[in-house]
């Protein structure tokens, strides 16, 4: 235990004002264990000091070299296509940019159809799909009737068109039939000439 | 002495407006202490190279809020502390960071080719510092290896002085006694 008026270890580590060191250094002059004391600390501080800084094995900054570096604009260059977290950060940055894009120029949504429903009863849901159901029977209906009408227009009208024809072919028929009838009478007459003139 | 024609004080407020450059400079002058400092408390290059590119990328994006450019490197060593208890509380998130010990390399802290101190000796003082709780030897690293004033120490480990001067000592105590031996030899 040192009998130094202040602390020999503030001492060693210059903690002490001016005027507290030259009272310490008055009395470990006259002080022989307070001498060897801090003569021990003073021995321990040095072999601490034995073991000394190591060199950083990978320089965290770069201090530029105006000599050897490229100009302003190609080292900015370089630097920004030789950084992948820098390009990647910029991708990002454009997709962010188009999606804010997107989003703001988005239109306005069309009022929701469905917020009337909402309103609406049970009753009144009901009344309306019947209503609906109805229409689109008579609408059914309305087809079918349709479609009948054309198929029976359709068949008359084929029927007509054979009646036409069956009326064509008996006319020709007949037309036929009495030319024969007078190229058959013309040659009875021819011959009956010729018997008479025969005999 | 070493000539600097741009102070760190300087390049802080250009840095803070986002002068890469000025930024770099900076960096390149407390890379390598605040590389030390998280190597001595993590005793692990790569965990300390790792928290070291942390401690800066936080650093830069932070710059704007350092009000006083003479308070930057407790500022520095405070990310540093964070980023390195931040690390310990993920790896073992069950443990109290008191308890905590750091990885021990297999031949503790090397020493750069061009040492003057026997290999023993720096052995033992890296064996030595190994036995210290992981406060005591922050401190001793913070004081010793990094000379920062007990003021400043508070700040960056945010406790009391008297808290720091209790740890630091009991440390160097305890430092004393197990180096005597090889001082006693000579080494």
């Amino acid at each position: 235990m040192s009998c130094s008026p202040f602390d020999l270890k503030d001492y060693l580590f210059q903690e002490l004002p001016a005027n507290q060191r030259r009272e310490v250094e008055k009395h470990v002059a006259a002080c022989e264990p307070c001498r060897e004391e801090l003569a021990g600390l003073r021995l321990t501080q040095t072999a601490l000091l034995a073991l000394q800084d190591e060199e950083i094995p990978q320089r965290i900054g770069f201090v530029s070299d105006p000599i050897f570096e490229p100009s302003p604009w190609r080292r900015a260059w370089a630097a920004f296509w030789g950084s992948g977290p820098r390009l990647g950060f910029a991708a990002a940055a454009m997709l962010s940019a188009a999606l804010v894009f997107a989003t703001v120029n988005r239109p306005a949504p069309a009022p929701a159809p469905h917020s009337q429903t909402a309103t609406l009863t049970a009753a009144e849901i009901d009344a309306r799909i019947d209503a609906r159901v109805r229409q689109a029977a008579l609408e059914i209906e309305a087809s079918q009737t349709k479609k009948a009408e054309q198929l029976v227009a359709s068949v008359k009208q084929r029927d007509a068109a054979k009646l036409n024809e069956l009326v064509r072919m008996a006319s020709a028929q007949t037309e036929y039939f009495l030319q024969q009838n007078a190229e058959l009478r013309s040659q009875v007459h021819s011959s009956n000439v010729l018997g008479e003139a025969t005999r | 002495m070493i000539f600097r024609a741009v102070e760190d004080a300087d390049l802080i407020p250009q840095a803070a407006r986002g002068n890469v450059e000025a930024y770099n400079l900076l960096v390149s002058r407390w890379e390598k202490r605040v590389y030390n400092y998280l190597l001595r408390i993590t005793a692990n290059r790569e965990d300390a190279l790792d928290l070291t590119q942390d401690v800066f990328l936080k650093a830069y994006q932070n710059l704007r809020k350092l009000d006083d450019t003479s308070r930057f490197a407790p500022w520095l060593y405070r990310i540093a502390h964070n980023e390195a208890y931040s690390m310990f509380r993920k790896r073992r998130p069950e443990t109290d960071v008191d308890e905590l010990e750091p990885e021990s390399t297999e031949t503790g802290i090397t020493v750069g080719g061009s040492s003057v101190f026997p290999m023993e000796l720096t052995l033992a003082v890296a064996s030595a510092l190994e036995r210290l709780s992981k406060e005591q030897r922050e401190a001793v690293v913070l004081k010793i290896y990094q000379g920062f004033k007990f003021e400043e120490m508070s700040e960056i480990l945010e406790c009391p002085v008297s808290t720091v001067k209790s740890r630091l000592y009991t440390a160097l105590e305890l430092l004393k006694k197990e180096l005597a031996p090889i001082q006693a030899r000579g080494v």
